[in-house]
């Protein structure tokens, strides 16, 4: 368990209507990812999204990035 | 064949009136403080979207009490009350919510104990024969679920911050614990119980608290925070006798404090 303030941040992926591409809405910082629901729940809630996501920002693998250093941690 | 429904208060037999506006009014007024609780942390949680959560659990509250004064009004005999014209000196609150949280760890308390008891009387009504509550009280209980997320994964990370915040959480869960745990209501209900012999509630009292303590019981074991309540079999009691002499059955709250 983090200490508060030094939370894991996840990444929060929404899609407004079915055909739509999976976007991008934003972030949150929790502890895990229960709390990680409430809170995108609770701060991206403004649109009707039919469907709401978040993941782990540690589970976003990068493949190009212009910050070489990013892409080498994972090669 | 099925129990016909009430589909309006003139239809509800005359005994059950009275406890049934108690336990409405005892529901909304402790939603009601609770949403003004939440609100007070909108802008001074521990983290922002701590803050964004309060609020939107305040929201939350304050819209649910809302929609439980609209059943007021159907009910002969209830109070007068309204969302705008609030009066604290009259609630039927429990002591816990009647004053601002001094802390963070007072809002996760009240979130996890008086909110979670109030939740599971709710659920109790999901099949109601009185068609206006169980018209009101599934969207409740959706919306409910994200609380209880809420304060489990907010007493997880508190209590891990060491001894010293667990012993300030044990003596914030004493303050609130007795209400919480009576609000279900003695035996098989007390009060309740002509509630639960028409159907307008499929159970109260023991049973109901059963099923509280087997939800809360694992995860204060978890957090190192279940000193008033013990392992029975395959679910949970209170370690010590509840004080059911100081209970009010119709304010339903603890008469000190």
């Amino acid at each position: 368990m983090q200490r508060i303030g030094d939370e894991p941040v996840y990444e929060v992926f929404a899609r407004r209507v079915d055909g739509e591409p999976l976007r991008h809405v934003g972030s949150v910082a929790a502890p895990g990812d229960a709390l990680a629901r409430v809170y995108a729940r609770s701060i991206y809630d403004e649109e009707s999204w039919i469907e709401l996501y978040v993941v782990p920002r540690r589970a976003v693998i990068p493949v190009e990035s212009v910050r070489t250093e990013a892409v080498d941690a994972h090669a | 064949m099925s129990t016909p429904l009430l589909d309006r208060a003139a239809a509800l037999p005359r005994e059950t009136v009275p406890p049934l506006v108690d336990l409405v009014t005892a529901l909304a007024d402790n939603k009601h403080a609770l949403g003004l609780r939440y609100g007070e942390w909108c802008s001074s949680g521990p983290t922002i979207e701590a803050g964004v959560a309060a609020t939107a659990m305040a929201q939350d509250e304050l819209g649910h009490a809302r929609v439980l004064y609209g059943l007021l009004e159907e009910l002969p005999g209830a109070p007068r009350r309204s969302e705008h014209e609030w009066a604290a000196g009259d609630a039927r609150t429990v002591a816990f919510v009647d004053r601002p949280f001094p802390s963070w760890s007072h809002l996760i308390v009240a979130n996890l104990l008086v909110d979670q008891a109030l939740t599971l009387v709710l659920e109790t009504a999901l099949g109601s024969r009185y068609l206006p509550l169980r018209q009101r009280t599934r969207k409740l209980i959706e919306e409910e679920q994200f609380h209880a997320v809420h304060g489990q994964g907010w007493l997880l990370q508190l209590a891990a911050e060491g001894p010293r915040v667990r012993s300030v959480l044990d003596a914030i869960i004493r303050e609130a614990w007795a209400d919480a745990v009576c609000w279900f209501g003695p035996d098989r209900g007390g009060a309740l119980a002509p509630l639960v012999a028409v159907g307008v509630l499929r159970e109260a009292g023991d049973a109901v608290r059963r099923r509280f303590l087997r939800q809360i019981g694992p995860l204060l074991r978890d957090a190192g925070l279940a000193s008033l309540l013990r392992a029975d079999g395959d679910g949970w009691v209170p370690a010590e006798a509840l004080p059911w002499a100081e209970w009010d059955e119709s304010r339903r709250r603890m008469r000190r404090g």
